[in-house]
């Protein structure tokens, strides 16, 4: 239990401009479940890239099972036993289960046909040897996100791994699968000895699966820590550096009018199939209604729809009273509805603009900033794009960086800079707080409140069950484009809002068969 | 001046990246010399002496680097928008045409009158016919690439009918040399080097030039230009008419090319014919890319690439080096500068590396 399986000795890593890594030096013991945290940007994941020789360090050493790592490649981790799952899946959609598990590694017939049966067999012995239920003969696109996770930990082990490093998890899952995921690595953990390495900024879940824990800050290790000596806010100083303070967002006012409304709402997703099954909702003046749904559930074709970016198919809605389908993005917006798009890089920003004119997009026509209209006033604009950048709180090398060289949560803070302060009536809010780390996240959330202290009528929408639950005013559950649920806030909790994310009504029902798995 | 150090900081490394890439193609140009037997010095010097030699040969380089100048510019403002214009040498020709059968019809009126109005039907044809690939572009997603090459063969093909034997705008008085009527003397820009093709054409393409950068860098059209052609989604999504945008520089750089045919025909050329044009497109397109786009980087290319453009002839006729020379050393620019990211990138990890054992 004690011996080191994986030491780091003085590792760094220099990229141009950036450092990385700045001489991390710990070790990981063999059968111990080690969570590796950290904001944004601050190495863990390519520390783990260097674990598993993806990049090479700059400098120090890093020793696996006692043996110094001479060649930096992925195939030489691999047969050292090391195994990675990323926080994208590198999975073949249309391949099966068992196709995929024995990917560069396939069983042969006479040493060049593939033997399909063969791989079936490996896969069915794997799910059996390690308890992850997977049917091997499905394809993977048929698959929950889950189960495709599970897919991606058995081809790890198929190849030989016992250090298995898993980059943010959870990100994907529901709380039912998190659970489910926690109970698989409690097992391999147990039963059969592996190391488990898990990088996540969810503090919850590193003080419900590990046993020790690495604090990460701006590339160096701040700290190692038992985990039962610590707590999550010990963890969240050690990672921002200073007091985190997170309950304390005070709602005030009342609801006003209607703003926002949908009325039985359909909407075709991109492949022309219906995302959206008759949706009516609304919002009032006020008041943040949160859309908890698991992904690909209509949630993003709902609010793309009623932000203009995405036509209806039936139904109506109204934004300020007024009816707007069929009105572009721009038209919307003139009726006083700002926007943060669930994907930032491809919708929210232009990567190869500086901050400052991405700040000042769909202003440049105000009086303020251009001169009838077409002469831009530039001192102006800069003067307005400094104080956008000091009030959000920025960082970076000022407001003439390229956005695409920011940080996730800088770029994200760009977006709401920019959509906040057109001081509009009405906000629709994808993932605000996406890939973004602790400081920021307490930052938007922040902001978010205090657009609906001031009377705005926001909806929202948010993967991340806590954000909803702490932001929300009412909370709507989406399943398969239905409204599944209805509740304010304090009404249910996380664990039972699961059930109606799953379409399954009855509540109480699927906990029991849930915890009779788990068992 | 501080404005320009900073420009030049920010660039450093692509200037020096072209800086070396134009070294080693000379230096690669001298081999081959040596290969085939000719003394590179001489060969070099012969170039020199062909491109600055007299007033006259310097001339014929400042009109050349002009119309690389105007067409690498029209590839620049439509590609800021996000529209990829392989269309030029068509509205190249059609502005060309244009622009000499007013001057010819308009023969006797003032000066004053006819050249602005040659002026005018040149970026009117040629950015209108930019316009119809731009609109089925935005209207039904064609691909603006594939329409504007074969509507350069329209074009191109459309001129050769009209102006040679059979055609009806043929001149009586030149036989199978073809072409139009003369554009009337009075028309005609005046010389700026006696002799040479170097005419008041200058001063124009000068305006055009800030007036192109004066629209990209100060207004609100520019913003909006440069947001639409990085992330169109994200135009879309700001509320910008990006369609509106996109045909409208489309429309700007096929004007802009309609105004480079009229330039050959009223600053030497004097009639239209078809040989107007031998792929002076196709070389803009390819300084606008080898510079990215950037603006000052095509004025400074376009100006090498005359050099070596016309320096080539020059060796040519006085040492019997063959002029495939010169497509050869811009081969190997292109190369390297392609490579240029590539590069740059290795250098800097490099760098970073002997850093980080310090």
């Amino acid at each position: 239990m004690q011996e080191s399986i994986v030491k780091f000795e003085h590792v760094s890593m220099q990229f141009p401009g950036v450092l990385a890594n700045d001489d991390v030096s710990f070790d990981i013991k063999k059968g111990e479940v080690f969570a590796l945290v950290g904001e944004n940007g601050a190495g863990k994941s390519t520390l783990m890239n260097i674990l598993y020789g993806i990049n090479k360090p700059t400098g120090g050493n890093v020793y696996i099972k006692g043996k110094k790592v001479e060649k930096y490649s992925p195939s030489d981790a691999i047969s050292q036993g090391v195994g990675m799952v990323h926080q994208h899946f590198m999975l073949v959609p249309s391949f099966t289960v068992a196709q995929n598990i024995v990917m560069s590694k396939e069983p042969k017939k006479m040493g060049i046909f593939y033997d399909l049966k063969a791989a079936d067999k490996i896969t069915e012995n794997l799910v059996k040897e390690y308890g992850l239920e997977v049917d091997g003969k499905a394809t993977v696109a048929e698959i929950s996100v889950g189960l495709q996770q599970r897919v991606e930990i058995l081809k790890t082990l198929y190849r030989g791994a016992d250090v298995l490093i898993l980059d943010e998890p959870t990100a994907v899952l529901t709380p039912q699968e998190t659970e489910e995921l926690f109970q698989v690595i409690r097992r391999i953990v147990k039963e059969k000895e592996m190391t488990v390495i898990i990088i996540t900024h969810k503090l919850y879940e590193v003080m419900a699966i590990s046993d020790r824990v690495g604090v990460m800050r701006q590339g160096r290790l701040i700290g190692v820590e038992e985990t039962k000596n610590v707590n999550e806010r010990i963890l969240a100083s050690m990672m921002v550096g200073r007091e985190v303070l997170f309950d304390n967002i005070e709602k005030t006012g009342t609801p006003g009018d209607v703003q926002i409304k949908a009325d039985n709402l359909y909407v075709a997703d991109n492949r022309g199939l219906m995302a959206v099954n008759g949706v009516s909702l609304e919002v009032r003046a006020g008041e943040v209604l949160g859309i908890a749904a698991i992904e690909g559930n209509g949630q993003s074709e709902l609010l793309e729809a009623l932000t203009g970016m995405r036509p209806v198919a039936r139904g109506e809605f109204f934004i300020q009273g007024e009816k707007s389908n069929g009105k572009t993005p721009g038209q919307i917006r003139e009726l006083g509805l700002a926007h943060i798009p669930e994907d930032r890089m491809s919708t929210g920003v232009s990567l190869q603009s500086t901050i400052t004119e991405n700040l000042i997009i769909g202003k440049q026509k105000e009086s303020a900033f251009s001169k009838y209209k077409t002469h831009l006033k530039q001192s102006s604009i800069a003067r307005y794009a400094e104080e956008l950048f000091e009030k959000f709180d920025m960082r970076g090398s000022g407001v003439e960086t390229r956005v695409g060289d920011l940080s996730g949560g800088n770029m994200q803070k760009v977006v709401v800079a920019r959509e906040f302060s057109f001081d509009t009536p009405t906000l629709i809010i994808a993932q605000p707080t996406r890939g973004v780390d602790i400081g920021a996240m307490e930052f938007i959330h922040k902001q978010i409140i205090a657009k609906r202290n001031e009377g705005c009528a926001i909806l929202l929408a948010s993967a991340d069950l806590d954000e909803v639950f702490r932001l929300s005013d009412r909370i709507i559950t989406l399943y398969e484009g239905k409204i599944t649920g209805e509740f304010k806030a304090g009404e249910i909790d996380k664990m039972g809002i699961s059930y109606y994310m799953t379409g399954d009504r009855s509540g109480g029902n699927g906990g029991q068969e849930g915890g009779a798995e788990n068992e | 001046m501080n404005k320009l150090t900073t420009a030049f900081q920010k660039n450093r490394s692509y200037l020096t990246a072209l800086f070396l890439s134009i070294v080693t193609a000379l230096i690669l140009g001298a081999i081959l010399m040596l290969i085939t037997g000719y003394n590179p010095l001489a060969g070099y010097a012969a170039m020199l002496k062909g491109v600055f030699g007299n007033s006259r040969v310097f001339g014929n380089t400042l009109a050349k680097m002009l119309t690389l100048c105007l067409t690498g510019l029209a590839m620049a403002v439509c590609s800021k928008a996000g529209m990829f214009n392989v269309g030029g040498e068509g509205q190249l020709f059609l502005g060309g045409l244009a622009a000499t059968m007013v001057g010819v019809c308009l023969e006797g009126i003032s000066p004053i009158i006819a050249v602005p109005l040659a002026f005018l039907s040149a970026a009117a044809v040629g950015g209108f016919y930019a316009w119809i690939p731009a609109m089925l572009k935005v209207k039904l997603n064609v691909s603006e690439v594939i329409t504007t090459i074969m509507l350069n063969s329209v074009a191109i093909y459309l001129c050769t009918y009209l102006t040679n034997s059979g055609g009806p705008l043929l001149t009586d008085d030149r036989g199978v040399l073809g072409g139009t009527e003369a554009v009337p003397d009075p028309f005609m820009f005046s010389q700026l080097i006696p002799r040479s093709n170097l005419s008041t054409a200058i001063i124009y393409s000068a305006a055009i030039a800030f007036i192109c950068w004066y629209v990209m860098k100060k207004t609100t059209m520019g913003l909006e230009m440069k947001i639409t052609g990085e992330n169109s989604r994200f135009a879309f999504f700001s509320g910008l008419k990006k369609d509106k945008i996109m045909v409208l520089a489309m429309v700007a750089s096929g004007a802009i090319c309609g105004l480079v045919g009229m330039f050959e025909v009223y600053g030497y050329q004097q009639r239209f014919m078809d040989s107007i044009s031998n792929e002076f497109y196709y070389d803009g397109m390819l300084v606008a890319m080898i510079m990215n786009y950037n603006p000052l980087g095509i004025i400074i290319m376009s100006f090498f690439f005359a050099v070596v453009d016309i320096g080539a002839g020059a060796m040519e006729l006085s040492i019997g080096i063959s002029g495939e020379l010169s497509d050869i050393i811009f081969a190997i620019i292109i190369f390297l500068m392609a490579a240029e990211g590539g590069i740059t990138k290795f250098l800097n990890e490099r760098k970073a590396r002997k850093e980080a054992q310090k």
